[in-house]
């Protein structure tokens, strides 16, 4: 009797188990959001305005760091899915016991800042790849190593983020890799395609949908994150989710405007990629449901 | 044959060669790091600590604001994951046995999270967090770690209700168990190995958060991640790569904790 009542009354049951999820992610996000996009058109007493886009549209060091925090969030993106995609593929084989899957879960493990520091203790002009130069005698001084951390263009950043990102990425294609039927790419082989073929025809349409939710993720998550410019990027020019955290905690709280539409205008940006990134496969998805139901 | 075998023995030698790079590349970094964390001014251009010593782990331990922090960070990291649990366990469960009208806009907003910048939200909520007392708390802190931690749990949560399916459940209703039998038998069991990547994955999310923590907490409550950057401009090498050890052995110290009190719960209800 017991079982039967919770077979039996299914709205009501999807209503209580859904809401308290959906009630605190629409608290948080909806609110937040909300909040956000108000305050980002308010001054501090409280009049409405587009003072601080026009501010920021007419600022030429904003369109620099927008520059820079979508030239690190899309190149680190593009590198960790390009190396996970070829570790995933030569070594779903080898993590498909459990035990060699800890390797994997070891870098995701640790914080990001934590990588920074990593990437620093490696790549800094004074670290361990420039004394193995020295030692080796390709380095008369320090000086003479190339600076990649803390630098303009944002190497020691993306090398951070590729870094951390490349597990999260075989993370997320080990399980199409063993979804996938190998049969078919063995098909491909006896009409007499290669290696690329099978992999152009077999693996790559289960792999896009992931491919794109994978780099929508990391996108959005690179261009927003504050951890990794605070720790290892410069003043000048600076990623954008650190200029807003400058201005919010800026003395008087008159920059907060700023500092909210600063962050809102690439989040808008990083929403659109996504839309049209998601816009473009969905009709490839719909292709390949329709094709496995046949 | 021989072709087979020379073929299978360049394929195994090429995969080989792959680990080897893989563990160069992701785990021999921790492996520097913990020698740094005990030697004594490693710098340029030696390529080995000259000498070890344990002053970099005695100074971390010494400093009472890390004990303290450590204690925060995990109060933090339990009632996040905790939450976590509560809130995506039932959530996953209806998302992935149930389909009903407007199902994929509810799953688009418990994923919204993900796409729009966590940082944005929490100044968002900060102002209202402040008016209502949530703000320069460990509860405000729990709640504003939940935007990047939710919507995986969910989707862990998800994967693994999925790959269970209903028909063990089916079967025991019939045989006349109720609800929560039914979760300590079969669900909490079977559900193990998503669980366990949620607790860990969720912990170490919400101990890697600093700019939520600092903008809902306002300095008052002290998680590691804040502690970090002041000690990463701090001169003493060795403290740092401690530190560094410190965040990821924390989050092998709270698995094996849960491991344990998992365990316990499971041996006490089959006894039952």
């Amino acid at each position: 009797m017991n079982g039967q009542s919770g077979f039996l009354n299914n709205k009501k049951r999807v209503i209580t188990h859904l809401l308290p999820a959906l009630a605190v992610t629409m608290l948080l996000v909806g609110y937040g959001l909300w909040s956000a996009i108000a305050q980002s058109f308010q001054t501090i007493e409280g009049e409405w305005t587009f003072a601080s886009y026009v501010q920021l549209f007419n600022s030429h060091t904003f369109f620099h760091s927008l520059k820079l925090t979508f030239r690190v969030a899309i190149l680190s993106t593009l590198l960790a899915l390009m190396i996970g995609l070829i570790m995933t593929r030569m070594l779903y084989q080898f993590f498909k016991n459990s035990s060699s899957k800890i390797l994997v879960w070891i870098p995701i493990l640790i914080p990001h800042f934590v990588a920074g520091y990593l990437v620093y203790l490696f790549f800094s002009q004074s670290g361990l790849f420039s004394s193995l130069f020295y030692q080796l005698g390709l380095l008369d001084q320090r000086s003479d190593f190339p600076i990649l951390v803390q630098e303009e263009f944002g190497i020691g950043m993306i090398l951070t983020y590729v870094w951390k990102e490349v597990p999260f990425v075989i993370l997320m294609l080990l399980p199409v890799y063993y979804e996938i039927d190998h049969r078919y790419g063995e098909v491909v082989r006896t009409l007499g395609g290669n290696k690329w073929d099978a992999f152009k025809t077999v693996e790559f349409p289960w792999l896009l949908p992931v491919i794109v939710e994978t780099s929508v993720i990391l996108v959005a998550f690179i261009a927003s994150a504050f951890e990794i410019p605070y720790l290892l990027g410069v003043t000048r020019p600076e990623m954008l989710p650190v200029r807003a955290y400058e201005w919010f905690y800026d003395g008087d709280w008159s920059k907060r405007p700023l500092a909210f539409s600063a962050m809102i205008l690439p989040g808008v940006l990083a929403l659109l990629l996504a839309m049209l990134c998601i816009g473009a496969v969905q009709q490839h998805r719909l292709r390949m449901v329709k094709g496995r139901g046949r | 044959m021989r072709f087979v075998f020379t073929r299978l023995g360049k394929r195994e030698l090429v995969t080989s060669l792959m680990v080897v790079i893989f563990i160069a590349f992701f785990i021999l970094p921790f492996v520097v790091v913990t020698l740094k964390s005990f030697s004594v001014g490693w710098r340029f251009p030696e390529l080995l600590p000259q000498a070890y010593s344990l002053n970099g782990w005695q100074s971390i331990f010494r400093d009472p604001s890390l004990r303290e922090s450590i204690v925060t960070t995990l109060m933090v990291g339990l009632y996040v994951v905790l939450l976590n649990l509560l809130l995506s366990l039932p959530a996953a469960k209806i998302l992935s046995i149930c389909s009903f009208k407007g199902k994929s806009i509810i799953e688009i907003a418990l994923l919204s999270p993900i796409l729009i910048p966590g940082m944005l939200l929490a100044m968002g909520l900060q102002f209202t967090m402040i008016r209502f007392g949530l703000a320069d708390q460990i509860l405000g802190v729990v709640l504003v770690h939940l935007i990047p931690t939710l919507p995986y749990a969910i989707r862990i949560m998800r994967a693994g209700y999925e790959r269970l399916g209903t028909s063990l459940g089916e079967q025991a209703s019939v045989l006349g168990a109720g609800p929560y039998l039914r979760f300590f038998t079969i669900s909490l069991p079977l559900l193990l190995p998503s669980i366990r990547s949620l607790m860990l994955l969720t912990f170490v999310i919400s101990l890697g958060q600093y700019a939520l923590t600092a903008i809902i907490g306002g300095g008052n409550v002290m998680t590691l991640s804040l502690l970090y950057y002041p000690y990463f401009s701090s001169s003493n090498e060795a403290v740092i790569a401690g530190f560094s050890i410190l965040f990821a052995l924390l989050p092998l110290l709270f698995i094996g904790g849960v491991e344990i009190v998992l365990r316990l719960v499971i041996r006490a209800v089959n006894r039952v």
